[in-house]
């Protein structure tokens, strides 16, 4: 069992690896100009003389720090609040043209006016993020409460259930499946928020760290950065949101 | 309570002749309640505009032509970039999704310039091409092909291996096999690709557009932002909203409602 996953995740890098070394062949071979694209090396480089200095903890920190804080908060609200909107039909139906259309405007285009209410910083871009989760979330919950069967509340109220235990052993549980496609949706969508926003609007994180490096053509810690983003959030798809989600599904029998 | 009857049954008769007045609907509270904020007063105008105002600035920028323009750079950028995107997206979806060699090659690069995101593109970008049309149409072209390329992959994969066993039987040559019994199994799912491609493309194209634009309504509400107008960044975020309903509604919603009824999953 372990040396099959071990093969198969050998089966899975290894394209990546061949990547890397026709990257490595190629930019000595051509000889590409270091403003152009970097060499392996000299990204190498940028990657350990970031971790010395302590400038990457830094970075990683403060996006990690906001997403971290927007997602919370954005969940915390919006799971009760959606719950709260789908127990009734009448309500549901009536919120989701709102829900719709602030969901799309989620993320990114919520960052000129957050910059202008919070001034550039902090604020904004946890904003952005409480944006991009909020509203996705609370639609999502909504379709999930809106998708248990109305037998399944009657029997639990003639059991004798109370407002109370109608909620967390009813409705809570019956929508996580949704609350969880909403918050990997929104979170993705939250993410490409952080980004943008870091590009334009602080002086600390990831999208920060990319847009300085291009005014002074460092394009190795642009590349360095982009690993980074990428590699941070294939570890929180896969470590966090995926088994979160599949947990769910799995604990509801709703796999085929 | 019984004179409000005759208007909640008019209410009822007049929604259902005209859908379009449900959904419209829920924003009048909205908007009634966003005035009331407004003229209450908490907020300064410079903050929180009143919706008149947005109206007002609706009005002078279509009469200058602005939002016209602005708008249209941004659809005709989207549909460009969605249209490459699909283009590219679909073979190699295919591709990846019917060749066992492919799919282990590919897969893993796929997965991983997915996760690096579109955005943190742009700064190698901008060094590469520049403030401009091209940076913009990579990012966009970008976002598009990896949702199309997953869900192709996903919906080619979902067709069963009896029904290709078949069609093979029946002596479909391998062309016939893939336009009659893989991509329409496949359909559904592209479908599906290309919804949740046009949702990270217009996003990614806003952003873009505020980063690295010179017209569009990303540029606009950003050129709004620096010279500290928010009338027009209201603006700019319910033109965004009500775009991104037609298209949903008029191009998203009758191909997802053809191909599902057709294929019959609809429920």
């Amino acid at each position: 069992m372990a040396t099959r996953r071990l093969l198969d995740a050998t089966i899975f890098v290894a394209p990546l690896l061949f990547l890397v070394v026709v990257w490595a062949i190629v930019v000595p071979v051509f000889q590409v100009n270091p403003q152009i694209f970097p060499s392996v090396p000299a990204v190498v480089q940028a990657g350990i003389n970031s971790i010395i200095d302590g400038t990457l903890f830094l970075h990683v920190g403060a996006s990690m720090g906001r997403v971290i804080l927007g997602t919370v908060l954005a969940v915390l609200v919006a799971v009760p609040l959606g719950i709260l909107m789908g127990i009734s039909k009448g309500v549901s139906d009536f919120l989701t043209p709102l829900l719709r259309f602030f969901s799309v405007l989620a993320g990114i285009a919520w960052i000129p006016i957050a910059t202008l209410w919070f001034g550039y910083g902090f604020g904004a871009i946890v904003f952005v993020i409480f944006n991009g989760v909020f509203f996705i979330v609370v639609y999502n919950t909504l379709l999930g409460v809106s998708t248990i069967p109305m037998s399944l509340r009657n029997a639990a109220a003639s059991l004798g259930a109370g407002r109370w235990a109608l909620f967390t052993e009813v409705l809570l549980p019956g929508a996580l499946p949704n609350i969880a496609t909403g918050i990997r949706t929104g979170l993705g969508f939250a993410w490409r928020g952080l980004i943008a926003a870091e590009m334009i609007a602080t002086n600390v994180g990831l999208g920060y760290m990319l847009f300085v490096a291009r005014d002074f053509y460092q394009t190795e810690v642009i590349v360095f950065g982009m690993i980074v983003i990428g590699v941070l959030w294939l570890l929180i798809d896969r470590l966090v949101l995926a088994p979160f989600e599949r947990a769910t599904i799995e604990r509801w029998g709703l796999v085929r | 309570m019984n004179a409000l009857l005759p208007l909640w049954s008019f209410w009822v008769r007049t929604s259902r002749q005209w859908p379009v007045l449900q959904t419209l609907a829920p924003f009048v509270p909205v908007v009634l309640l966003w005035q009331a904020v407004a003229s209450w007063g908490p907020f300064p105008p410079a903050f929180f505009p009143a919706p008149m105002d947005v109206v007002r600035s609706f009005g002078t920028l279509m009469y200058k032509g602005i939002l016209p323009e602005y708008l249209g750079d941004s659809v005709a950028r989207l549909a460009a970039g969605v249209a490459v995107g699909v283009a590219l997206g679909i073979p190699l979806g295919l591709l990846i999704g019917l060749n066992r060699r492919a799919y282990d090659t590919l897969w893993p690069v796929v997965l991983f310039f997915q996760a690096i995101g579109d955005i943190a593109w742009l700064p190698i970008l901008i060094i590469w091409f520049g403030f401009g049309l091209t940076t913009m149409a990579f990012v966009i072209v970008y976002t598009v092909i990896f949702p199309v390329i997953f869900n192709t992959v996903l919906g080619v994969r979902s067709v069963k291996i009896e029904l290709h066993r078949a069609a093979q039987s029946l002596g479909a040559p391998p062309w016939r096999i893939l336009t009659e019994v893989v991509l329409p199994g496949a359909l559904p799912n592209i479908v599906t690709g290309l919804r949740n491609g046009l949702g990270y493309g217009w996003r990614a194209l806003i952003a873009a557009e505020m980063i690295v634009g010179t017209s569009g309504i990303g540029f606009m509400m950003f050129d709004a932002r620096r010279a500290g107008s928010v009338t027009e960044i209201v603006l700019g975020m319910i033109v965004l909203g009500i775009l991104w309903y037609i298209v949903d509604a008029w191009v998203l919603a009758p191909i997802e409602r053809a191909t599902g009824r057709r294929w019959g999953l609809t429920q």
